[in-house]
C-alpha cells in the first residue's frame, strides 16, 4: 500500500489538468489565429500597421515574463536584442543587395549575434557570488552599449537618424499583420506549454531557492543562461520582422527606455501569468499609439497614473485580478502520485573512503572556525558529529559540500577531490545535504519539490508534466510516516516547520545519495517521527552501505543510531570514538551535556 | 493574579485552510503555559494570530485584559510582549549588539541590560560586534531568546526555542525562564516539541491537535508527561 493515503485524497493528476488546459489552449490559439487572419478585413490601415508592432512587442513581453515572472531574472536587455535583430536586416540589405542569401544570412545572423551577446551577459551576470540585481544592471548596460555602438557607426549604421528606405520584403501590410499575429500566438502558446511543464516548475524553483536547486545537482547558471539566450533569439526574430515591415529603424529601438517599458507592461499584465503580459503589451502599445495622436502630452501621464494605481491596488497586476473574476469555487489541488522505485544498490565500491577530510581549515577573517580537521568515514558508517553550539559543526558540513568554502585542506567524496567545485558538482559525486533550517521551495507543491529533487535521475520534460514521482524506499517511508503523502498537492509554504524538515529530508533521500550530510534532520519533529527517521537512516547504512554524517543534539537519538561519534569543540576534533567511549567521557559531560557553571544568581 | 493573555474561541488559518478551531487558552501573570502538539497542528499559527501577523476569522484575544484583535504586531511589542518566532527571526546583516538593541524598549539603557542578558549567554557580550548571520544556528537561537528577554517583557511567546540547542544550554534556558517568571512575574506561552524541557518550567500544559485543544492540565501533576505523550503519538 505505497500510496493509499495519496489516492484517498481528492487530488487531480497533472495529466488530467493539462489535458483540459491544452484543449483550451488549442481552441484559443485557433480563435486567435482566425482573428489575426480576419483582422485586416475589418480594421483600418492605421490600426493594422500599429498592431503589427504591438503583436511583436507582445511576443517579447512573453519572453520577459518567462525570465522575470517565472525565473526571477529581471532583464532590461530585451530592447538590445530587438535592436540587434532589426539592425541585422537593415545593415545587410543596405550593404548588399536584397537577395535571398543576404536576407537569410541576416535572419540567421541577427539572432546569432543576439545569442552571443546574451551568452556574454549570462557569463558576466550569473556568477555564483553575485546578487540577482547584477543581471539587471548588466542587461541595462547592454542596451546603453547597443545605442552607443549604433551612434558611433557613422554612415554605416546611420548613426542617430538610423536607416530607412532600404529594400525589403514585398509583403502587404495585411500580410505582415498575419505574420506578426501568428508569431505572437506561436510564442505565447509555446511559452504556455513550457512554463506549465515539469521544467517550467524548475524555473520557479530557481527563483524561489537557487541554493537548494544547486544542492539537488542542477546547474542553475546553465539553465538561466540558456533561457536568456533563447529569449534573445526570439526577441531578435521580432526585431527582424519589425525592420522588414517598417523599413525604418533607429537606435532608440534598442535603448533601455524600451527595455524598461517592457518590464512595466509585464508588471501591469501580471508577471508569472504569461497571457497577462502579452495582452498588456499589445493593448498598451496600441492605445498609446492612438492617444499619442489625440492627446500628445497627456497620454504618458495617463499611462503613468494607471501604472501607479495598478501597482498600489493590484500588486499582482491585472492578469490575476481578471482571472479571479472567472474562477468559481475551490480549485482542486493537483499532484502527481508517488510510485516506489525498485530497491537499487547505490553504495560505492567501498575501496575508497566515502568521506576523506585532510587538514581542513576555515577562517572568517581573523576568526578560526575550523582548525586542522582530519578524518575519514567509510561506506556503512553512521558518524554523528556532536559538540557545543558554535563549535563549527555546520561549517564543517559546508566545507564538505562546496569547494569554495574551506580556507585550506583537502576534501574528497567517494575518492573524488572536490577542489574548488560548486555544490552541484559535489552532488554529482553522490553527495546529499540537508540543511539546518528547512531549505525548500515555498511556492511549489510537495509533489513538485520531490520531482525536482529527482531531476538528475529522471529528466524534466519541457512540454509535459509527469503523473508519477518515483521515489526510492527510504524517501517513500519518510513521506508516508510524516503524513506528507496526504499533502502532495499542498503548497510548501503552508506546511508546518516540522513538515518542511521532513520534506527536505525526503528530497535529499530521493536523490539516492551515497554520502549523506544531515544537519539536525529531526529538529522540529515529534519523538515518534524522530525514531522512525532514525530507523530509516540505520537501514540505509546497514542494508545499502551509505555513509552518513549527522549533526544532532539529542544524545539519546545519537546513541541509538550511530556507529561512531566525532566531538567537535572550538573548531577542532577533540574526540573520535565509539558510542560508549564518547557518551561516557568526562569531556563530553563538561563541554556539552552538563551544566559546567551554574548561572550566577 | 492578573490575566496576561486570554484567547477565546479563536479561529484562524491561511486563506481557505482553517488551522485553529475555537481555541480557548488563558495565561496568568507569572505563569508558564506549555502548548504541545504534533507538526501541523496549529501551534505556530496560534502565536502568529495572537501577535496579529495572521487575521482571526472569529474569536477574541486579550493581552493584559485589553482586546488586541486588529492591532498591528508592533503595537503589541510596545506593550511588553516579546515574541520569539521559529523561523527567520534575526537580522542576519546586523551585528549581535544591533539585534539586541532592536529588542530594547525606547527608554531603557543598553549597557546594564546587555550585562543582564549576557549573564545568561556570555558569548553575546564577547562577540557583540559580530554579524548575527555568521553565528551558528544554536547561537542564533540564544540571540533570539536574549533579544526577547532584554526588554523585560511581561508576556513572552516562545516558539520552539530549544531546537538545535546543546543539552547544557537547554538546561540553562530552563533556568533563565524560571527565574524570569518568578523574579519579574513574566507570563510565558511556550511552544515546544521537547516535552521534558516544557514540563520542567511549565505550570500548566495544553495539547493542540488539528487546531483544537484536546488535553489540558497541571504540568506538575504526576502522569502529565504520559498523558501528553499519548496524545502526541496518536
Amino acid at each position: 500500500m505505497p500510496d493509499s493515503a495519496a489516492l484517498a485524497y481528492p487530488v487531480r493528476l497533472p495529466s488530467q489538468r493539462s489535458r483540459i488546459e491544452r484543449r483550451l489552449l488549442l481552441v484559443s490559439s485557433i480563435v486567435a489565429l482566425a482573428l489575426a487572419a480576419a483582422g485586416p478585413l475589418v480594421l483600418d490601415t492605421y490600426s493594422i500597421s500599429i498592431l503589427i508592432r504591438s503583436f511583436l512587442y507582445g511576443a517579447i513581453a512573453v519572453t520577459v515574463d518567462i525570465l522575470w515572472g517565472f525565473t526571477g531574472i529581471l532583464s532590461f536587455g530585451q530592447a538590445a536584442f530587438f535592436g540587434i535583430g532589426a539592425y541585422a536586416l537593415g545593415l545587410t540589405v543596405t550593404q548588399y543587395d536584397f537577395t535571398a542569401p543576404v536576407v537569410t544570412a541576416a535572419l540567421i545572423g541577427g539572432p546569432l549575434v543576439a545569442a552571443l551577446a546574451a551568452g556574454i551577459v549570462a557569463w558576466l551576470g550569473f556568477g555564483p557570488k553575485v546578487s540577482p540585481l547584477y543581471i539587471s544592471v548588466i542587461t541595462l548596460v547592454l542596451s546603453v552599449i547597443f545605442v552607443q555602438v549604433i551612434y558611433s557607426g557613422g554612415d554605416f549604421t546611420g548613426s542617430s537618424s538610423g536607416l530607412s528606405n532600404f529594400d525589403t520584403f514585398d509583403i502587404s501590410v495585411e500580410g505582415w499583420f498575419r505574420i506578426a499575429g501568428a508569431f505572437l500566438v506561436a510564442v505565447t502558446a509555446a511559452g504556455w506549454i513550457f512554463v506549465r511543464s515539469d521544467f517550467g516548475r524548475l524555473l520557479v524553483a530557481i527563483r524561489e531557492n537557487e541554493q537548494r536547486c544547486r544542492y539537488c545537482g542542477i546547474g542553475t547558471v546553465r539553465v538561466k543562461a540558456v533561457l536568456l539566450i533563447g529569449s534573445a533569439v526570439i526577441t531578435a526574430l521580432a526585431g527582424f520582422a519589425y525592420a522588414g515591415y517598417n523599413d525604418v529603424i533607429a537606435p532608440d529601438l534598442g535603448n533601455f527606455q524600451f527595455g524598461t517599458q517592457l518590464v512595466i507592461w509585464v508588471a501591469l499584465g501580471g508577471r508569472g501569468t504569461l497571457i497577462g503580459p502579452a495582452v498588456a503589451a499589445v493593448l498598451i502599445d496600441f492605445i498609446s499609439a492612438w492617444l499619442s495622436g489625440s492627446l500628445p502630452f497627456i497620454w504618458q501621464l495617463i499611462i503613468g497614473l494607471v501604472f501607479i494605481v495598478v501597482i498600489v491596488l493590484l500588486p499582482q497586476g491585472l492578469g490575476p485580478a481578471v482571472a479571479d473574476l472567472f474562477r468559481r469555487g475551490r480549485t482542486r489541488s493537483v499532484a502527481a502520485r508517488l510510485a516506489p522505485l525498485p530497491d537499487a544498490d547505490v553504495a560505492g565500491s567501498g575501496a575508497v573512503p566515502a568521506i576523506q577530510v585532510e587538514r581542513v581549515t576555515r577562517n572568517y577573517g581573523s576568526l578560526h572556525v575550523l582548525q586542522d580537521i582530519t578524518f575519514t568515514a567509510g561506506a556503512g558508517e553512521l558518524v554523528s558529529l556532536v559538540g557545543p553550539n558554535g563549535a563549527g559543526k555546520t561549517t564543517l558540513i559546508r566545507c564538505l559540500s562546496d569547494g569554495q568554502e574551506r580556507s585550506a585542506g583537502r576534501v574528497a567524496i567517494e575518492g573524488n577531490p572536490i577542489g574548488r567545485l560548486p555544490p552541484e558538482a559535489c552532488v554529482r559525486f553522490g553527495l546529499g545535504r540537508k540543511f539546518q533550517t528547512p531549505n525548500v521551495f515555498d511556492a511549489l507543491t510537495v509533489a513538485e519539490s520531490l520531482r525536482i529533487a529527482r531531476s538528475r535521475q529522471e529528466r524534466l520534460s519541457v512540454i509535459r508534466t509527469a503523473d508519477e514521482v518515483r521515489l526510492p524506499a527510504a524517501a517513500m517511508r519518510v513521506v508516508q510516516a510524516t503524513g506528507l503523502s496526504s499533502q502532495l498537492g499542498t503548497t510548501v509554504k503552508h506546511l508546518s516547520h516540522g513538515a518542511k524538515q521532513a520534506l527536505e529530508l525526503a528530497m535529499v533521500l530521493a536523490m539516492e545519495p551515497r554520502v549523506l550530510l544531515l544537519d539536525e534532520p529531526t529538529a522540529g519533529l515529534t519523538k515518534s517521527e524522530r525514531s522512525l527517521i532514525g530507523e530509516v537512516l540505520v537501514q540505509l547504512v546497514r542494508n545499502h552501505g551509505l555513509c552518513i554524517l549527522l549533526i544532532e543534539h539529542d544524545l539519546e537519538f545519537v546513541r541509538e543510531i550511530s556507529s561512531r561519534i566525532i566531538v567537535l569543540h572550538q573548531g577542532s576534533i577533540v574526540m573520535d570514538g565509539t558510542v560508549e567511549e564518547v557518551t561516557n567521557s568526562e569531556l563530553v559531560r563538561t563541554i556539552y551535556t552538563g551544566e559546567p557553571h551554574a548561572v550566577a544568581a | 493574579m492578573s490575566e496576561a493573555l486570554a484567547v477565546e474561541t479563536l479561529t484562524s488559518g491561511y486563506g481557505e485552510a482553517m488551522v485553529l478551531r475555537d481555541v480557548n487558552l488563558r495565561v496568568m501573570a507569572g505563569e508558564v503555559l506549555a502548548v504541545l502538539g504534533k507538526n501541523g497542528m496549529g501551534k505556530t499559527t496560534l502565536l502568529k494570530t495572537i501577535m496579529g501577523f495572521l487575521p482571526a476569522y472569529r474569536g477574541r484575544v486579550s493581552i493584559f485584559s485589553k482586546p488586541t484583535i486588529g492591532e498591528p504586531p508592533h503595537h503589541l511589542a510596545g506593550r511588553a510582549v516579546a515574541y520569539s518566532p521559529q523561523e527567520q527571526a534575526i537580522f542576519q546583516e546586523l551585528t549581535v549588539e544591533e539585534n539586541l538593541k532592536l529588542g530594547l524598549g525606547r527608554r531603557a539603557r543598553f549597557a546594564p541590560e546587555l550585562k543582564r542578558v549576557a549573564a545568561f549567554f556570555p558569548f553575546l557580550a564577547e562577540r557583540r560586534r559580530q554579524l548575527a548571520g555568521t553565528l551558528s544556528g544554536g547561537e542564533q537561537k540564544m540571540l533570539i531568546m536574549a533579544r526577547a528577554l532584554i526588554a523585560r517583557p511581561k508576556l513572552m511567546l516562545v516558539d520552539e526555542i530549544t531546537e538545535g540547542l546543546q543539552p547544557s544550554i537547554i538546561l540553562r534556558l530552563a533556568d533563565v525562564l524560571r527565574r524570569e517568571k518568578s523574579a519579574n512575574g513574566t507570563a510565558i506561552l511556550l511552544i515546544e516539541q521537547n516535552i521534558s524541557f516544557a514540563l520542567s518550567i511549565a505550570d500548566r500544559y495544553a495539547v493542540l491537535s488539528r487546531g483544537e485543544v484536546v488535553d489540558e492540565g497541571d504540568a506538575r501533576q504526576p502522569g502529565a508527561d504520559t498523558s501528553i505523550a499519548e496524545h502526541l503519538s496518536v
